[in-house]
Order: structure tokens, then C-alpha cells, then sequence
């Protein structure tokens, strides 16, 4: 049911940042979404310009509505091109925190959200998906594809990466310990890349400490304004790494909630803040850690004769500004050829929950990714996001390509055989 | 609102997919780049000449008036949507039909944005002149309905010098071709020159034939900076008295290389009155020695500091905070009011005089960015939509220009276009006579105003 014109204070807290849009349209072309579908609703501006509408009373909250905010990727892409400085992809946040304050979440968002944050029930979804997909869906000739998502090449791990290793992972001779937080994907999807994390940096004398309660960043949970829920766990993370000095995530998105978004989400917590500010300051995405603290010996890697090139996750890139440690590591293994993607830093499709809810807009961006990584002539494509390296894996292969897409650490894994 | 039975025929032309008649997509496409808004009842996507025509003849029949729309990024109401009309946007006719650098053309469906047909150029080494500041977004489409400029045109002209060839969709529906791929066609009369520009008012031009160029061999970027704006002024007017053809000569005030920066980050200084970006190009061998009297000119102006770009990488990130610089304003106020005036080159001293006069005049900040090899300006003022006593000053604001432009002998614009925003002050440029001309133009290609009506001229429909 549409509701008219109902003010919130969600909305009203950026209303001055609304007024900050002048239409001059220059964010189309950073908006991966608009420049496929090509449908001003679909577009930064068209998003800030609804928003602004439903703040002020003109527009009602209705499908439309709904659609427009939710097929926003979070890329922050328009952040960067917009000459005003408008953020828009935080205008989006507090429309869907006003959504989901106002109308509630939709069921199926809300099953979800609440399952990825609750360690137990995520840990029955993932074996039923599991089960489901070499029981049923594989058997299923022809079955290969859920809306664009790669359904039989997707990896589930059987037992989850936290649940395969101890606690504490010790190096040979330890300089130093990190905690590792390990994130959903790698824990029930990429647990290969989860150990070669562990092996990297124990390999440059490293102690790794994987505290076994770690719970899900919140980022699906911000995403979608269920602020309460990303505090709840957001609280309970911040507290179990609290001993350690320096905390090593393998996933962009994972890294940007908790070294930025928690920020943002404690923001209204001042006596919480400096704890908050703390946990944010000793959070390294993998290849920077890698990069300026432990400084690698490339003279201890075997010779690597792969072109190689590297897609940068939308969180990476802009949510934790990294760019630079993945290519300087990656050009450092010897006889490696690193070749640059186009468009290397713009989302490759997957987006969360985007590639469920807008396949087929996912699939088209998907798509360009493909051939721009065909152009390259690259047989390995390197990311430091799990859900990227699903998304970008599954999209070849569905192609009928055989490159392969690993994540940093697993290349550097393997670079030290 | 459109009727169940209008929306099932659209769909029927265009598929499900390529129409909107939700509320949201209705607000979405109820504006432009400009402080006007309007919703329209539909909004449909073409994806062929024969969608185009199907549209324009099904709307006739059913009443509809018609916008003509691509990026909406226009800065004069040209695509902003009129009461009861229906949108026909072409932002998803994208193709490049043929690119021919044996005959210097390219033939693209129009709803391909400016940028995005450089990029595919660049492959051959060849580019499309017209860029305006928005050639990042805006369709080829809108630049030829707007007859756009850009930074080249000093050098290289506007839109209407690389339009060789036009399919268009007439307002009764019929499709014409104009012009073609000859680089000479001596046509009576000229219907490519007079529909470009046009605003879509006398058709909605569906292909295009363009002119393209080889890139050129070399290129100097050049910044120059000034602690007055005067100053700046001076070393235009004797750039161009010397002779001397840079493919850009831009100007941005104090205000403006202000709030550019705080977007580019580029270390400008702040306190500076004014800058040039001044751009030669050509053959290697002839460069340097134009700097060499550029900068001549420049220090005979009291310049600050004169540059010559390094690399093409520092010459792009000035670009950037040139191509930029509008959106840029709304860190200082949220509304601007920009004018696209223009005169005689050699008068441009007078001209900044002026808007510096207006500006005190009214109490408004304005910033001053030019085309200054055109004598083409933007005066952005700047102001709060909520504030309406600052708005009635920003319409004063906006007539003195124009009236100060007019009085050098020039123009109230240079390629914004008149659209909405400057019908109003039509009069103060043109004969009583000259403006019936105008209508009788319209209304022999759309007698009934169909499409994109009370645009530039309005005629009395003659239904």
C-alpha cells in the first residue's frame, strides 16, 4: 500500500544533503545500473530526486519508489563523479532505513538479513543449500543457472573455514599476531581462500588468531536499513577482537563496514564512539597488511607464467580507497604479466542482494565484465572480494569461458609453493 | 493520466519494457538540469526509427502532445515535459551504425551519448569536435536538438558544422532523410541546418550523420592564472586581436576556481582573481612557438603564473575541473541560475564589467566561467530555491544580463538554447516581425504544436 507523503526523521536528517543536488545529470554515466538500463528512475539522480520527493511530502513510497532505491548497487561510483558533492548512496541508505522503518522489510529480505546474522541459522542455510543443490538441482540436467547466479559452480564448503581451523594459527618463528575476520563467503564458500590468508601470513611469521564467535560484519543488514540488527552484531564483533592490535579481513565489503560504515552506524553512540573509532583504526584489508606491514619477499616466489589482471570490488576501491597494494603485489611476483582491466573498478553485477532481485539488469553488467576480461587476453583474474569472485567466476563459466578468478591471497598461496 | 486502453496500444508499439506510467518513473523524468518541473503521463522508449514513427503517429491520433527527450541534462526546459504530454525518450537507441574515417563520418542512433561515440572515435584515431561540458552524459540527440558548443568551438564551431545528415521523425509521423554523407550538398532548402538546433520542435531526429576529425597531431594545455578577473579579461581580448586560434580559451572567476577545486582537488589557488585553460593544437612544429606569444600576452597582462601542462594527465584533471565546474557551485548554494549569453569577442571586457556590476547590483554572488575565445559566458548565480526574496532578485538578475549582452551587440544564447527559461525575453532580442517568422517556421512542420509544444515559440494550435 502506498503511503502519502509521511515524513520521517531518517529523511529529514538529509534533507539539506538533497537540496545539494542540482541535476546537473553528470552521475549517469558513473552509474552502472542507469548506463545499462538506461531509465532515469534507475539513475543517482533519479534516486536522489525521488528521495527528495518523499521527503517532501509530493511522492508516495510505491513500487516504483521501492524499485528505484533498491536497484541502487552502493558502487558509490556517483560519489565519486558528483561535482557537488553529493553522496547519493547515502541518501539511498537512509531511504531504504526509512523504508524499513516505516513499511518493514519484505519478508523474503527479512528471512535473509536474519539469517546471515545469526551464525547458527546461516550455518542450516548454507548446508541446505548444499544439500539442495547436489541432490536436487544438479541432477537436474540443464540446471545450471538461478537468475544469472551459477548455481552448480558455486562453491559450498561442507564444514564452514572457522570450524576447520583452531583458534590460534601459529607461524614458525612468530613476529607478530592478527586477528583474521573471516566473513560469511570465505567461511562457507571460499574456506581455500580462508586458509590461504592463514598460510600467507604465517609464512611471513605471522600468528593468526581466528576467534571462533565472529559474527556477520552487517552489511547486508545496513544495506537494507536494519541498522539494529548490524549494531547488534557490530557490538559483539568490536568486543571479540578487542585484545588484538591489528585484525586482517579478506573481503572488501566486509573490511568497508568495519573500518567505515560502523562509523557511520555508531554515529549516534558517543560514549560507544572512541571504541568504535579503535576497532576501525587496526582493520587491514589482507593486501594492505601484507603490503606495509609485513612487506613480502618476492625472491621467496616461484616463478608464476600467467597474465594476470585485477577487478577491484566496489567496497575496495571506494568504501576502503585500496587500489594500488593488490597491483604493486600482483606486478612484484616474478615473470608475472599484469595487464589492467577496463573498467576494472566498476561493480561486476553482484551488488548483494542486487543479482537476486535485478537479474537481469546484474546480468547484463555481468556481461560487460565478461568481455571486458576477454579483451585483456588475462587467464587469471584477481579480486580481493569473495562475492565477486563467485560473481565473476559464475558469469564465465555460464559463458562457456575457461579463465579463472581467484581471490589475491590465493594467488599469493600459491605463488609460494 | 493516460487511459488503460492508450497504455495497452504504447505497449503494443514499444513492449512492456520500454514504458513508464508508474508515479516514481513519472517524477523521474518531470525534469532537466534546470529548477523547472513538470510530470508528463507516460514516458516511452523507442528502440528503432519504426518504434519512433509508430509513437509520434499513434500520439497524433490519441492527442497527445510530445517531448522529445535523451540524457535530460538540458539547461533551458528544452526536454523538460509540458501538462498531459508524453515523453518519447531515445536514451536506449544507442547503436553506432558505421564509423567511416575514409569519409571523415560516423552514423549513430541518437540517443548514443557524446562520450561514449569519443571513446569508440579514439579506437581510430579520429574525433567528434562538439563537446559540451556535459558530453559525459548528455546524447548526441540533445546536443544536436541544443545545437551545443563546448570548450573546441572557438576552433572547431559548434554542433550544427558537424551535422552532415538527419533521419527524422516528422510531427505527423513520417520519416524524412536530410543531408547525407557528402561532404558538400548544396540543398535548397537547408533542412539539416535549420533542424539542427531546433530543439525538437520541428521533428525528432532519430539518426545522425556526423563529421568527424583526426585527432590531432599535438597539443598544448596551457593555465594561466591572475589575481584579477580584469586582467584575465584583457589577455582574451589580446589573444584574440594578435590573431591567434587556440582550439579553447576558457575562463573561470574566483568564486569558481573555488569551488572547482574543492571537487578536482587539483592544489588551485584560491585566492586568485581568475584563470585562463588555453589549448593549441596541430602539428608538433608550430606549438611551441604559439605558447611562446601566448605567454607573451599573458605576462603583458599581469599574469601570476603561467604553466604549460606536463603530461596529458595533468591536462586532463584540468579539464575535469573545467568540465566540472557547474555541478560544482552547489557546494556553495544549492540553486543557480546559469545564462549562456554572448557576444562580440572583442567586447568581453565589458562584458565581465557588466556582470561584476550585476553582481553587486542584486547582492548576489555570480560566478563567471566563459567560453572566452567565443565571447560565450556562463554567469552562474548562485541562490537558495526556498529563499523568494533572493529569486525575484535572480529574475532581475537574469533580464540585466541579458540586457547588457544585447546592448554589446550580442546574443541571450550561445547554445543553452531558449527552451522555457528564455521565451520570455524572446522580445527583448527579436523583431515582433522576426518572432511571427519563428512561428511560421513551426508551424509548417507542426501546425497542431504536437511536439514539444510552448517550446522557443508558442503558436496558437490550430487543432
Amino acid at each position: 500500500m502506498a503511503k502519502e507523503g509521511k515524513k520521517s526523521s531518517t529523511l529529514d536528517e538529509v534533507i539539506k544533503e538533497l537540496y545539494l543536488c542540482n541535476k546537473c545529470g553528470f552521475c549517469q554515466t558513473a552509474c552502472k545500473v542507469y548506463k545499462t538500463d538506461l531509465n532515469e528512475s534507475f539513475s543517482a539522480r533519479g534516486r536522489v530526486q525521488l528521495i527528495k520527493g518523499v521527503a517532501e511530502g509530493r511522492l508516495p513510497v510505491d513500487e516504483g519508489f521501492r524499485d528505484a532505491v533498491n536497484s541502487c548497487l552502493l558502487c558509490q561510483e556517483c560519489a565519486v563523479a558528483c561535482p557537488s558533492g553529493v553522496k547519493p548512496h547515502e541518501l539511498v541508505l537512509a531511504a531504504r532505513r526509512y523504508m524499513q522503518q516505516t513499511e518493514g522489510l519484505p519478508l523474503d529480505k527479512k528471512i535473509i538479513l536474519g539469517t546471515l546474522a545469526d551464525p547458527f541459522r546461516r550455518k542450516v542455510a548454507f548446508s541446505t543449500a548444499r544439500f539442495l543443490r547436489n541432490n536436487v538441482s544438479n541432477r537436474i540436467e540443464g540446471f545450471n543457472e538461478l537468475k544469472g547466479i551459477d548455481v552448480r559452480g558455486m562453491p559450498i564448503d561442507k564444514v564452514g573455514f572457522i570450524d576447520q581451523v583452531p583458534e590460534l594459527n601459529k607461524a614458525q618463528a612468530s613476529k607478530g599476531r592478527v586477528g583474521f575476520f573471516v566473513g560469511c563467503f570465505i567461511n562457507h564458500s571460499l574456506a581455500k581462500t580462508g586458509h590461504a590468508i592463514v598460510k600467507v601470513l604465517n609464512k611471513n611469521a605471522i600468528d593468526v588468531v581466528v576467534p571462533k564467535k565472529q559474527l556477520c560484519c552487517g552489511t547486508p543488514q545496513n544495506a537494507y536499513g536494519d541498522f539494529e540488527l548490524a549494531k547488534k552484531n557490530a557490538r559483539k564483533n568490536i568486543r571479540l577482537f578487542k585484545d588484538l592490535d591489528a585484525v586482517v579481513t579478506g573481503c572488501g565489503s566486509c573490511g568497508a563496514m568495519l573500518k567505515k560504515e560502523y562509523l557511520h552506524l555508531f554515529a549516534d553512540e558517543p560514549e560507544f564512539l572512541p571504541e568504535v573509532e579503535a576497532f576501525a583504526q587496526k582493520i587491514f584489508d589482507f593486501s594492505a597488511y601484507v603490503m606495509h606491514e609485513i612487506k613480502l619477499d618476492p625472491e621467496k616466489f616461484k616463478v608464476f607464467n600467467h597474465k594476470v589482471t585485477y577487478h577491484d570490488g566496489c567496497h575496495m576501491a571506494r568504501g576502503l580507497k585500496i587500489t594500488k597494494e593488490p597491483r604493486e603485489i600482483l606486478k612484484s611476483i616474478p615473470r608475472i604479466e599484469y595487464v589492467e582491466l577496463r573498467e576494472a573498478d566498476r561493480c561486476c553485477g553482484a551488488a548483494g542482494l542486487f543479482q537476486s532481485y535485478f537479474y537481469e539488469i546484474a546480468k547484463d553488467i555481468s556481461r560487460q565484465k565478461v568481455q571486458n576480461i576477454e579483451n585483456t587476453g588475462a587467464d587469471i583474474i584477481v579480486t580481493g572480494c569473495p562475492a565477486c569472485v563467485h560473481r565473476i567466476q559464475g558469469s564465465l563459466r555460464l559463458a562457456g569461458k575457461e579463465q579463472k578468478v581467484v581471490h589475491l591471497a590465493d594467488l599469493l598461496a600459491e605463488a609460494y609453493q | 493520466m493516460l487511459t488503460q486502453a492508450v497504455i495497452k496500444d504504447l505497449t503494443a508499439i514499444v513492449g512492456s519494457k520500454n514504458i513508464i506510467t508508474n508515479q516514481a518513473g513519472l517524477a523521474a523524468y518531470g525534469y532537466d538540469a534546470t529548477l523547472m518541473s513538470q510530470r508528463p503521463v507516460g514516458i516511452v522508449f523507442p528502440r528503432s526509427t519504426e518504434d519512433a514513427s509508430a509513437l509520434v503517429k499513434y500520439a497524433n491520433r490519441a492527442g497527445l502532445v510530445m517531448v522529445p527527450r535523451g540524457a535530460g541534462t538540458n539547461l533551458s526546459g528544452g526536454s523538460l515535459p509540458v501538462e498531459n504530454s508524453l515523453v518519447i525518450c531515445v536514451s536506449r537507441m544507442t547503436r553506432i551504425l558505421e564509423i567511416d574515417p575514409k569519409n571523415f563520418t560516423a552514423t549513430v542512433e541518437v540517443g548514443l551519448v557524446n562520450f561514449d561515440l569519443q571513446e569508440e572515435l579514439e579506437k581510430h584515431g579520429y574525433y567528434y569536435p562538439p563537446d559540451p561540458a556535459s558530453y559525459k552524459a548528455s546524447t548526441l540527440g540533445g546536443n544536436i536538438a541544443e545545437c551545443s558548443g563546448g570548450p573546441r568551438c572557438f576552433k572547431y564551431g559548434v554542433t550544427r558544422d558537424y551535422i552532415l545528415g538527419l533521419e527524422v521523425v516528422l510531427p505527423s509521423g513520417k520519416v524524412i532523410e536530410v543531408g547525407g554523407k557528402n561532404f558538400k550538398s548544396e540543398f535548397r532548402y537547408d533542412l539539416t541546418r535549420l533542424l539542427v538546433g531546433s530543439e525538437g520542435t520541428l521533428g525528432l531526429v532519430t539518426k545522425a550523420i556526423l563529421r568527424i576529425l583526426p585527432k590531432p597531431f599535438a597539443k598544448r594545455t596551457m593555465l594561466a592564472i591572475y589575481n584579477k578577473v580584469e586582467d584575465a579579461s584583457l589577455t582574451v581580448a589580446d589573444i584574440v586581436a594578435a590573431g591567434i586560434i587556440p582550439t579553447t580559451l576558457e575562463m573561470m572567476d574566483n568564486l569558481l576556481i573555488n569551488t572547482a577545486d574543492e571537487h578536482v582537488k587539483l592544489g588551485l589557488p584560491r585566492d586568485a582573481g581568475a584563470l585562463l585553460i588555453i589549448e593549441v593544437d596541430g602539428y608538433e612544429v608550430d606549438l611551441d612557438n604559439q605558447v611562446r606569444l601566448i605567454e607573451e600576452l599573458c605576462n603583458k597582462a599581469d599574469v601570476r603564473s603561467f604553466k604549460v601542462a606536463t603530461s596529458q594527465a595533468e591536462a586532463d584533471q584540468l579539464w575535469l575541473a573545467r568540465r566540472t565546474v557547474i555541478g560544482s557551485v552547489g557546494r556553495r548554494r544549492p540553486s543557480y541560475s546559469l545564462q549562456d549569453v554572448t557576444i562580440p569577442r572583442s567586447t568581453f571586457p565589458q562584458m565581465v564589467d557588466a556582470i561584476l556590476a550585476c553582481s553587486r547590483r542584486y547582492d548576489l554572488p555570480i560566478g563567471i566561467l566563459a567560453h572566452a575565445g567565443d565571447g560565450n559566458f556562463h554567469p552562474l548565480v548562485l541562490f537558495d530555491e526556498r529563499d523568494a526574496d533572493e529569486v525575484v532578485r535572480v529574475h532581475k538578475a537574469e533580464v540585466d544580463l541579458i540586457r547588457d549582452a544585447l546592448a554589446l551587440g550580442g546574443t541571450m544564447s550561445g547554445e543553452h538554447g531558449i527552451g522555457v527559461l528564455k521565451k520570455e525575453y524572446l522580445d527583448l532580442e527579436f523583431t515582433d516581425v522576426a518572432i511571427e517568422a519563428f512561428r511560421k517556421v513551426k508551424r509548417s512542420f507542426d501546425p497542431t504544436a504536437m511536439l514539444n509544444r510552448g517550446k522557443i515559440v508558442d503558436i496558437a494550435a490550430e487543432g
